[in-house]
This record gives structure tokens, C-alpha cells and sequence, in this order.
């Protein structure tokens, strides 16, 4: 059995400060974001 | 107003890979959710192209929204832009920059259509808008939507109200003009700002629950109801606190509170996200426009008994240098006094005001009790009686 995987659907916002969170509380966890544009999280 | 559109992303795929230890793949689309599978299907939208499975334990829902495109002939003329992304709006530039468009027309007088015009008029366009209802900001009270009617029309904007998009005539591929049920309008790039809707088809493909104008339903935990599932931001729905009823709004706001909630639960906390009381700001040239809580339209649907009322004032004290001009309207129930909502229309220094009155909605405040709050004065930044506290006092007569 591998590690805990989590899988975010797009990584704007609301998909990059969930990972955020995630990761700060659950350092063993695997996070991986799929995001469709060229771009990550910015200022909107 | 910023020069380099790289200036607006914030962290890049390297900073989260490298400082967060998050995997962010750009260019990747998500083009199936397996439940029972626990799997996505993905694609490498400039790899090869051929999809493969992913694994989840966790599946966290953040596909955003989508600008709503008319159903009409030539909508996707070259010249035809959507803004709902960084990406596009760096498109618009692109086009700007590359075509020197002299006659732009704006499709919708929301605040994206509203925005873009500013945008247009800076880059010395000629700018036209058009909106099928008879105001512009529909989320504003007719008499407050009319002021911002005149600010648009102050800076050269050409507005043709109560008028329908027929559809687009298109040459080579390239739109032409912008037809309407009433003229044509010469148009050497089109900006259709209609508002967006939830983008959440993967969502209803895999089985999970939609709300509220298609929105992904969620809890105040921003749980799906699919185990292990999650979703916020634009594709998901949230609560209004006033109404109290579930509400969709597509804000940047709104999307990092509910993504910050869901990121919490997913990594074993406990947090919940309440709602919204339905704020927003925004800028058309000089001119603020602010709006918070429920407007007449909504207050007549909810069948409410509400007093309102609307005052002007200024920006500072009367006599101060720069002194701009606000008018703020002010809703509060009949009899309570309970505030139900508030718009603000003015100038330098006008819109953020509404945060008063989204903090005493929160707080579930009346008006008898907010002409009372203690709110900052001094010359320089608002007159003795601040503008918030005046249209209070008058709706506290009505009560």
C-alpha cells in the first residue's frame, strides 16, 4: 500500500489553497494537481 | 494597470513543487472521474495526447467556472473573446496589442463586461456595450444601476440598454459586426462578458450532485456527497446568510475561503465555511461601485417587508482637497430594522465602505444599532457622520 493520494482537479484559487492546506497539516500525504491552463494559481 | 501579466500569477508550478512538495502538472486535462474506480482519466494537452488513469484516495473538485456563450450564428468568429481566466485576458491583450483594434463592443453590463470596457477606453478604443435589460450591474437596484449607466457614458462609452444579441456577422472567419434587435455595430473585437456558469460537467458525469445554477452541492465542510470527494471555488455552490438559501457566486473570494476549508478537513482538521452575504466591489474608470446582502429584485422574491433609502454625500469632509462624491443605499427590514443589504455608486475612496456594511450583515446587525458604531473619522477620510452611518440613520426613520 502506497502513500495517501490526493488528487486536486484544477489549480487555481480554490484547488491550490486546498493543496496548501493539505500539505501543511499532512506532510506524508501525495498531492498532485491537474491544471488544464499554462498557469497556476493567480491573482483574479 | 499591471504592465506584465506574469506579475498577477502568484506561485508558479516550480514554487509548489519545490517549497510545498505539491505535484501541480500545467497543461494536463482532467477529461473523466471513475468513482467506483477511484481514478481520472487524464490527458496531456501537449504531449501526445493519448489519456491515461491517474489513482485518488482524495478527489478535490476546483474546475472553476465557464463564461456563458450565446447561442446565436458567429459566435466563434475569430475577434470573439471570453475573459473568465488570466489566459484569456492575456488573449485579449495579445489581440490588442498585435491588431490595434480601433471599435470594440462589450456583450453584458456585468462587472467582467463593465471591467473590460474600462480596459478598452484606456487603450484609446472606441467602446460600445450592450445589455439586454434596461440597467447595467444587475446585481445593484435599478436607481443605483443608473449611476453607473452615467459614470460608463462620462468616459465615452457608447451603452445601448434593452437590446438583444441577435448574433455576429463574420468574414473570413473574422467578426465583423455585432448585431442586435435593434442595430448593427461595427466591431473589430467583441468581449462577451454574460457571466459565467459552473464548470462542473465532469462532476454530473461522474454522479455527483448539482445545486444551484448547475453548481457542484456541497456542505459547510465542502464535502460532495460522494465519500472522499470535495469541491470549491467557482464550480461549487455556497450559502447566503441572509437569504438562507444556497446561492452561486463566482468569486476569487470566495474560491481561496472555500478552498482553504476543504484543504483543512482533507488533511484530518475540522473547519467549515458558513457562507456569503453576496459582496463585491468593482471599478469603472474613476467610478466605485460596491454591493453587499439581498437588492429589491431579490427582497420582492423572497416576499420580505423592506424599508430603503438612499443618500449622497462625501468621500471626506466636505471642505477636504479631492472630496469625491458617494451615494449609499441602505435595506433593512420592516419593523426589525434587521440590515439586509447595502450598494454604494462614488468616487475615490467610496466602494470599500461596503466592508462596513458586510461585517454589521455577518453580525446580523439593525440599522438603530449601526448609527451608533464607532467608525473612524478625521478630515482626510470621511466627513463627521460617514456616508454608511447618514443612509442608516435615514433608513432607521422608515423602520
Amino acid at each position: 500500500m502506497g502513500k495517501e493520494r490526493l488528487v486536486v482537479i484544477g489549480g487555481d484559487a480554490a484547488g491550490m489553497s486546498a493543496a496548501a492546506q493539505a500539505r501543511r497539516l499532512r506532510p506524508d500525504l501525495e498531492i498532485i494537481v491537474f491544471e488544464r491552463s499554462p498557469h497556476t494559481s493567480y491573482a483574479a | 494597470m499591471v504592465d506584465d501579466a506574469d506579475a498577477l500569477v502568484t506561485l508558479t508550478p516550480e514554487v509548489f513543487r519545490k517549497e510545498r512538495n505539491i505535484d501541480a502538472r500545467i497543461l494536463h486535462e482532467v477529461t473523466e472521474i471513475d468513482l467506483k474506480g477511484r481514478r481520472l482519466q487524464v490527458r496531456q494537452l501537449d504531449g501526445n495526447k493519448k489519456a491515461w488513469w491517474e489513482p485518488f484516495d482524495q478527489l478535490m473538485i476546483a474546475t472553476g467556472a465557464l463564461p456563458i456563450k450565446p447561442d446565436v450564428p458567429g459566435v466563434d468568429a475569430t475577434g470573439i473573446y471570453g475573459v473568465h481566466t488570466l489566459q484569456s485576458g492575456i488573449e485579449v491583450r495579445t489581440a490588442v496589442d498585435q491588431e490595434r483594434p480601433k471599435r470594440g463592443v462589450i456583450i453584458g453590463g456585468g462587472y467582467i463586461g463593465l471591467e473590460m470596457a474600462e480596459a478598452l477606453v484606456r487603450r484609446g478604443m472606441e467602446v460600445s456595450l450592450v445589455e439586454r435589460a434596461e440597467q447595467v450591474m444587475l446585481t445593484l437596484d435599478t436607481d443605483m444601476g443608473a449611476l453607473v449607466s452615467e459614470a460608463l457614458m462620462a468616459v465615452g462609452v457608447k451603452l445601448f440598454r434593452e437590446e438583444s444579441l441577435q448574433g455576429f456577422d463574420v468574414r473570413d472567419g473574422r467578426v465583423q459586426r455585432v448585431v442586435t434587435d435593434k442595430r448593427t455595430l461595427p466591431a473589430d473585437i467583441v468581449i462577451l462578458g454574460m457571466g459565467v456558469r459552473p464548470n462542473a460537467a465532469l462532476a454530473k458525469e461522474a454522479g455527483i450532485s448539482l445545486g444551484e445554477k448547475g453548481s457542484i452541492t456541497l456542505n459547510d465542510r465542502m464535502q460532495t456527497d460522494v465519500e472522499g470527494v470535495w469541491a470549491a471555488g467557482d464550480c461549487a455552490q455556497s450559502f447566503h446568510l441572509i437569504s438562507k438559501r444556497p446561492f452561486y457566486v463566482a468569486l476569487g473570494t470566495v474560491a481561496n475561503k472555500q478552498g482553504r476549508v476543504a484543504g483543512i478537513n482533507i488533511g484530518g482538521g475540522t473547519a467549515a465555511f458558513p457562507g456569503v452575504v453576496g459582496t463585491a466591489v468593482s471599478k469603472i474608470c474613476a467610478a466605485e461601485v460596491a454591493r453587499t446582502g439581498l437588492q429589491e429584485r431579490e427582497l420582492k422574491q423572497l416576499g420580505w417587508k423592506y424599508v430603503s433609502e438612499r443618500i449622497e454625500s462625501r468621500t471626506r469632509a466636505g471642505y477636504y482637497p479631492k472630496a469625491g462624491r458617494i451615494t449609499v443605499k441602505v435595506l433593512a427590514e420592516k419593523g426589525s430594522g434587521r440590515l439586509l443589504g447595502g450598494q454604494i455608486v462614488g468616487y475615490e475612496g467610496a466602494a470599500k465602505r461596503i466592508d462596513i456594511l458586510a461585517t454589521a450583515l455577518h453580525g446580523g446587525m439593525t440599522v438603530q444599532e449601526m448609527v451608533h458604531l464607532d467608525l473612524s473619522y478625521a478630515p482626510p477620510y470621511a466627513p463627521v457622520w460617514d456616508p454608511v452611518l447618514m443612509a442608516a440613520r435615514q433608513v432607521e426613520k422608515l423602520i
